[in-house]
């Protein structure tokens, strides 16, 4: 994988409904955005209109959650052509999903379920991957999901799983640096040794989130600013993995536009801390 | 041995989508083995393999219930929460989704409610269901650009008469029994909805401007939509208005007709024009 096709594009946040009127009416108010895929997989209207005016002023990236790339069911291909015809329309700088499954049977859960860390499983995920990048004719970035479950049979641990996937179909990685923290708790492993285990040259993008304290577990909610500990985390990230694009969710119980740019800001400045930082307009022009 | 993957993922979505959660759910389950889902999914003295896969379960029917909640809100407004809670645990027994995006997990609630209890206390309920689908369905269907006074009076008129003007493809009309419109349009706009008369009748739902719209319609503008669609050209549109319009003034009534259709975006660039 040549990390240059994977410019560092700076700092983004996810393009939500709540913030379409004041991002198309305001002037630069982002490095770029993310979109769900899913989202803009319609026919027309008004959420392909946004996309057209949001893209002809900023990169954005296509992040999916449908891909199901783990499932045991055949890839849906009238999915990937509609994401292959989305791709086409707005050029995004890449596309991502999730290393999970999200149903099986042809029932989808809509929801990031994880799968045994075999090497079964790495074989049957990287050739799945293997079609998807053919279909879609680039490589694609799969994301390290937040789990709350494992499994008797895993034989690896699942940054070991993530690169062996991403060694295996040559495609990248975009590090959710909130998912890596939550698993972290919920399966009682070392978060600075997932990232000590996940090779420099194959992380192209960065995640942060807020997360939901339950007690016995954490979960991935994405309602809540990011917290201390993943932001410490995340300065470890960027001085392993270097100032690569940044890209903070946030899904339920949505700020005004002025917070969630405010946390987006925050972590340029966190990566500024760790000295790599990059002007928006570096970022965006060098394609390095 | 370790158990296939497709094995192990058909059983974890069965306990997921069980409605009464997976310790009933595994109830069910007779292949598995006496140690039951331990074998499976590891536990630990934090949280039991079944507390764990538990989380999965209630993240599925909550965000699919979050999601529903926004696509019906004039359904929610009407039944009430805890009906529309129950509601949504039934439908996505018979109906699990299976499209990859999440707006379409909501396709069938209407063919559901046909036939559903809460018809007794609220037999409009499906018929408002319908004219919700409807609205999200108008929303996001194809665009074409809308056809304006200019461009229609920039159209010879000797190629009048054999113009066949064409709906936008975004349009829906819509039989109902109830007039649900009125309470549609109450819980839009934020007052106390009143139940609707029986009436049978034609909604139509449309999009201008990105924004959907909608309202009942009939006699003539029905029976000329209907022929629109059917792709009848103007010579026959207004024989048509000749015969069935009460009007003293059957060409004034039609252009009447025309101008709303304009203003409202529903007429698209004909393809001969």
């Amino acid at each position: 994988m040549n990390r240059a096709d994977f410019p560092s594009l700076g700092f983004g946040v996810g393009l939500r409904r709540p913030h379409y009127t004041h991002i198309l009416e305001s002037k630069s108010v982002m490095d770029w955005f993310e979109v769900i895929s899913e989202n803009f997989m319609v026919d027309g209207g008004r959420p392909l209109e946004v996309l057209e005016g949001v893209r002809n002023r900023y990169p954005i990236v296509l992040h999916g959650v449908s891909l199901s790339i783990g499932s045991a069911d055949p890839l849906d291909r009238e999915y990937l052509s509609k994401l292959a015809a989305l791709a086409r329309r707005f050029e995004p700088a890449w596309i991502s999903d999730h290393l999970c499954w999200t149903g099986v049977g042809g029932r989808n859960a809509h929801d990031l379920l994880p799968l045994p860390y075999t090497d079964e499983a790495v074989r049957h995920v990287a050739s799945r991957v293997c079609q998807v990048q053919e279909m879609l004719g680039r490589r694609v970035l799969l994301e390290n999901v937040s789990s709350y479950l494992t499994f008797q049979h895993s034989t690896l641990a699942e940054w070991e799983f993530l690169t062996a996937v991403a060694e295996e179909s040559d495609c990248g990685i975009l590090l959710d640096i909130n998912n890596i923290f939550v698993s972290a708790f919920n399966h009682n492993f070392d978060a600075e040794r997932y990232l000590e285990g996940v090779p420099v040259e194959r992380v192209a993008q960065f995640h942060l989130a807020g997360y939901s304290d339950r007690g016995t577990y954490l979960l991935d909610t994405h309602d809540h600013p990011v917290s201390e500990p993943v932001w410490a985390l995340y300065e470890k990230a960027v001085r392993r993995f270097g100032p690569i694009a940044t890209l903070v969710e946030w899904d339920d119980h949505i700020p005004d536009f002025a917070t969630l740019a405010g946390v987006a800001d925050e972590a340029r400045r966190r990566a500024a801390s760790c000295g790599l930082i990059e002007s928006r307009r570096e970022a965006i022009g060098d394609g390095a | 041995m370790a158990p296939d993957l497709k094995s192990v993922q058909s059983l974890l979505y069965r306990l997921i989508v069980a409605p009464s959660g997976v310790t009933e759910g595994l109830r069910e389950e007779s292949d598995l083995s006496a140690d039951g889902l331990g074998t499976i999914v590891r536990g630990d003295n934090r949280l039991s393999a079944i507390e764990r896969l538990d989380i999965y379960a209630e993240m599925y029917f909550y965000r699919l219930l979050d999601c529903l909640k926004e696509d019906y809100p004039a359904t929610v407004a009407v039944v009430g929460a805890t009906n529309f809670h129950n509601l949504i645990t039934g439908y996505l027994l018979a109906y699990p989704p299976s499209h990859p995006s999440v707006l379409f997990a909501g396709r069938y609630l209407a063919n559901f409610l046909d036939s559903h209890p809460l018809r007794e206390q609220w037999p409009f309920i499906a018929d408002l269901a319908r004219l919700e689908r409807a609205l999200i369905e108008v929303f996001h269907a194809a665009d074409a650009p809308a056809l304006s006074s200019e461009e229609l009076r920039a159209i010879a008129p000797a190629d009048w008469p054999m113009l066949e003007l064409k709906t936008h493809p975004a349009l829906q009309l819509l039989p109902t029994q109830w007039n649900v419109v009125n309470v549609a349009h109450a819980v839009e706009g934020g007052s106390d909805w009143e139940p609707p008369d029986r009436s049978s009748s034609q909604v139509l739902v449309w999009r201008k401007d990105c924004r959907c719209y909608y309202r009942e319609i009939g006699g003539l503008e029905l029976d000329l939509i209907r022929a629109i669609t059917g792709g009848a050209s103007v010579a026959a549109l207004c024989e048509r208005v000749a015969a069935v319009s009460l009007s003293e003034d059957p060409t004034g009534a039609f252009l009447e007709l025309l101008e709303r259709w304009l203003a409202d975006s529903i007429l698209i660039i004909p393809a001969s024009a």
